[in-house]
């Protein structure tokens, strides 16, 4: 509303921490941390302070978002949670940033305070048969979802850590869980390219969909590969997008396509597929950037042309690709949705600026 | 699929059978509860016999015979006990965790190429070079009674590589590959020609291929013809073991798949007096989701092969039988950018039992990466000594040969002594 003495907008409050305006193009690396081992993915918490990986060395590490990429030449200072017994492929928190909660390949989901100097788990829950593959929790915090090889999907009422519902269809592993925004539906991504959406309350079956060209038979041996690498849905709940491959020609070799499909929800309609044609190899990670783009990381059937695309809908063809200093594994965005985090294979986890860079 | 945690109600079921048979009453019951043929009793004591299942394209020795959870490259799967103290294996392999008692592994297995061919046919021939008959051709050849009523040597696989196997050896010991559980193609005969005439017109064959091969002087070439039609003959008599479903007990035990189907037929062979039977279980060449792969493949041989272990146990057959699991080379410690771990003869793993082999042993050791091995190296060489010394055949002998004798075992290595009962 205009002012009767000044018809001026009113500057901003404090100018030197207005957020920079989104620029895609001039993505930067803003920070750089790096560990020894691979990492399996990554987290970004809704507070923004932090940023944590999973690693080939059973643990995951907290770096502080403050720390910048030239600050020192030391390494940057990590924090180590160590409990599980496996891999961890999949975290997420409590919205107010103060849990953690990571899926091990060990069958167990992790509880832990995310900022503790010395972290340790408050809980470890046997959550599944066989490794749990993804947890997510609900907007509103009191929920998490869970999948793992027992071919179940599971409901978990927070922070009692009660079960209050289990799914049962799948046939195969389910590779990933999300809910969607209305907070009464789940849905599950498997390795044959079923996708499931579930009532929460009453434990039903809603709907089965197939994706089948994200997922392939290898003739010559007798082979399934497939499922979901990331699954999110865009924070208005119309479309769902799901990274993994299309195209396998070699399961074994690894010889496949990455592919971001955009599922139109209500419709149950495939609205896009996304592949960057000459590039063989899986999509890792994607996520829906608050401007109306897509974010999403990549890694090659070999060589170490890790890649970050950025899509918009509608369009056939990324338009900004960063190239990776070598496989990306997950990407995850700051709450601000200024910068994002990807971990990579080569032990970095890097961070990402989308803005112009700001001298320092 | 889930991982399959080695607790079913078949397998307490198996526990429950493999009770009875130690009971008097029992003796006479053999696997899912049928009365045991005589032919398989009267093998159970007389002939010596090997169960080879080739894992193909390189089982990872991380994540089976010598997991190293934990360690830099030892990759997401746990380690667990088994009914052997001390020893522990991948957590993939819950079924034969609990019957690593009937097993021995060997840690230490550097064979010094990373070729498919290469490992395949050093671990076949116990000979880095040269064209040696192949173990299941040794077995046929020195094993089999001369009236066996099966072919000695007899591979069923879904697909695989056709192979020299029998080397210089007469053709007759040569591998005779069934292309799955189906009955071979061409098994019968033509519907006008009836058995009596079969038969004659086989004897004339046979007197023609003695003539021409008395003239031309071609021995060789007219007994790989003749053995063909031996071979074919023995196996339309025993056509009946390929014929019908298998019970459903019996593929709920071994799995409905390809592999369990297989293995059905292998346990049937080996009952019904083949001398070698190799089982190829495929998918093993894991570039690329490694970890994936082997959770599915192992799982599908963990419970099917301890179902046939089972059944060889419990006929009485296993203490006459050589037991290998082997591939041609293990895989890569390092993971490489795929998930996948690669080719890798350098320090990798196999497991053995069964006749002539001490049980519940665990043969040298790779250092703490499982990037070379650290005790006790052995190859392809010691390997074959050690198969054979367990059968009774002495691989310091030769092959009588017309005008030459070939070494049955390379004469620069020894058999594993540790392993011999």
């Amino acid at each position: 509303m205009s002012d009767a003495i000044n018809d001026e907008p009113a500057p901003p409050a404090f100018p030197e921490d207005a957020p920079l305006p989104i620029d895609v193009k001039k993505t930067h690396v803003a920070a750089e941390f790096k560990h020894e081992f691979p990492l399996t993915t990554c987290r970004i918490d809704p507070t923004g302070r932090f940023v944590f990986a999973g690693a080939e060395d059973l643990n995951v590490y907290r770096w502080s978002l403050s720390q910048k990429k030239n600050e020192s030449d030391k390494p940057a200072a990590k924090t180590t949670f160590s409990g599980h017994e496996s891999w961890v492929r999949s975290m997420d928190f409590s919205p107010d940033g103060q849990w953690l909660y990571t899926g091990g390949y060990d069958d167990h989901i992790g509880i832990w305070r995310a900022d503790d100097s010395q972290p340790k788990p408050v809980r470890m829950i046997e959550a599944h048969k066989g490794w749990v593959r993804w947890v997510r929790v609900s907007r509103d915090g009191q929920l998490l979802a869970s999948c793992g090889n027992d071919n179940l999907v599971k409901v978990w009422k927070l922070p009692e850590f009660e079960l209050v519902q289990q799914f049962e269809g799948h046939k195969r592993y389910p590779y990933a869980v999300d809910f969607h925004p209305d907070g009464k539906r789940l849905v599950s991504f498997d390795l044959m390219g079923v996708i499931k959406e579930w009532d929460i309350d009453s434990g039903k079956e809603l709907r089965s969909m197939e994706a089948k060209f994200m997922w392939g038979f290898d003739q010559k041996f007798r082979a399934d590969m497939g499922g979901a690498r990331d699954l999110r849905f865009s924070p208005d709940g119309k479309t769902l997008a799901v990274a993994g491959l299309t195209d396998v020609t070699n399961a074994f070799a690894g010889v496949h396509k990455p592919m971001i499909l955009l599922v139109d929800w209500d419709a149950g309609k495939h609205l896009q597929k996304l592949k960057a044609d000459s590039y063989k190899g899986m999509a890792w990670g994607v996520r829906f950037h608050p401007e109306g783009f897509l974010v999403a990381v990549g890694a090659p059937q070999s060589g170490a042309s890790g890649v970050l695309w950025f899509w918009k809908p509608g369009e056939d063809k990324p338009f900004h690709t960063v190239k990776l200093s070598h496989c990306g594994r997950a990407v995850d965005l700051t709450p601000d949705a200024t910068k994002l985090a990807i971990a990579q294979f080569d032990g970095k986890l890097t961070v990402y600026q989308m803005t112009e860079k700001v001298a320092s | 699929m889930r991982r399959d945690t080695g607790c079913n109600a078949i397998d307490h079921a198996i526990s429950r059978r493999a009770l009875l048979a130690g009971s008097a009453a029992a003796t006479a019951v053999g696997v899912a509860g049928k009365v045991l043929p005589a032919e398989t009793k009267q093998l159970k004591t007389q002939q010596k016999r090997i169960l080879q299942v080739f894992l193909q394209g390189g089982l990872s020795q991380l994540e089976s015979w010598d997991p190293k959870p934990g360690t830099r490259y030892g990759g997401p799967f746990r380690a667990i006990d088994t009914s052997v103290p001390g020893i522990r294996i991948s957590e993939l392999l819950p079924h034969i965790a609990q019957r690593m008692h009937h097993l021995s592994i060997v840690r230490s297995i550097d064979i010094k190429t990373n070729s498919h061919q290469q490992g395949r046919l050093f671990m076949e021939r116990g000979r880095r070079a040269g064209v040696f008959p192949y173990v299941g051709t040794i077995a046929a050849k020195y094993l089999a009674p001369k009236t066996a009523s099966l072919p000695g040597y007899m591979h069923v696989t879904t697909r695989g590589l056709d192979d020299n196997t029998n080397a210089f050896l007469p053709a007759q010991f040569a591998q005779l590959k069934l292309p799955g559980a189906a009955a071979p193609e061409n098994l019968k005969h033509s519907g006008k020609l009836t058995a009596d005439a079969a038969k004659r017109r086989n004897e004339l064959r046979r007197r023609l291929s003695q003539r021409f091969s008395g003239k031309v002087g071609q021995p060789a070439f007219t007994d790989s013809y003749d053995s063909s039609y031996t071979l074919a003959d023995k196996l339309l008599a025993k056509k009946g073991l390929f014929e019908g479903e298998p019970p459903p007990k019996e593929l709920e035990r071994y799995g409905s798949h390809p592999f369990g189907r297989n293995c059905i037929v292998a346990r049937k062979l080996l009952e019904a007096g083949s001398t070698c039977v190799k089982v190829t279980h495929h998918g093993y060449d894991t570039h690329a989701e490694n970890f994936n792969f082997h959770l599915e493949q192992l799982a599908e041989f963990d419970k099917t092969f301890c179902m046939l272990l089972d059944d060889l146990h419990d006929s009485g057959m296993l203490e006459s039988t050589l037991v290998l699991i082997m591939s041609e080379f293990g895989r890569t410690p390092k993971i490489n950018q795929r998930y996948g771990r690669d080719h890798w003869g350098t320090a990798w793993s196999m497991a053995l039992g069964g006749c002539g082999i001490k049980p519940g042993v665990v043969i040298g050791k790779t250092n703490d990466e499982g990037t070379a091995v650290a005790d006790r190296e052995v190859d392809g060489r010691h390997l074959f000594h050690t198969y054979f010394r367990a059968l009774g055949i002495d691989t310091t002998d030769h092959h009588d040969m017309p005008g030459r004798a070939i070494p049955i075992g390379d004469p620069s290595a020894e058999a594993i002594g540790e392993l011999l009962a």
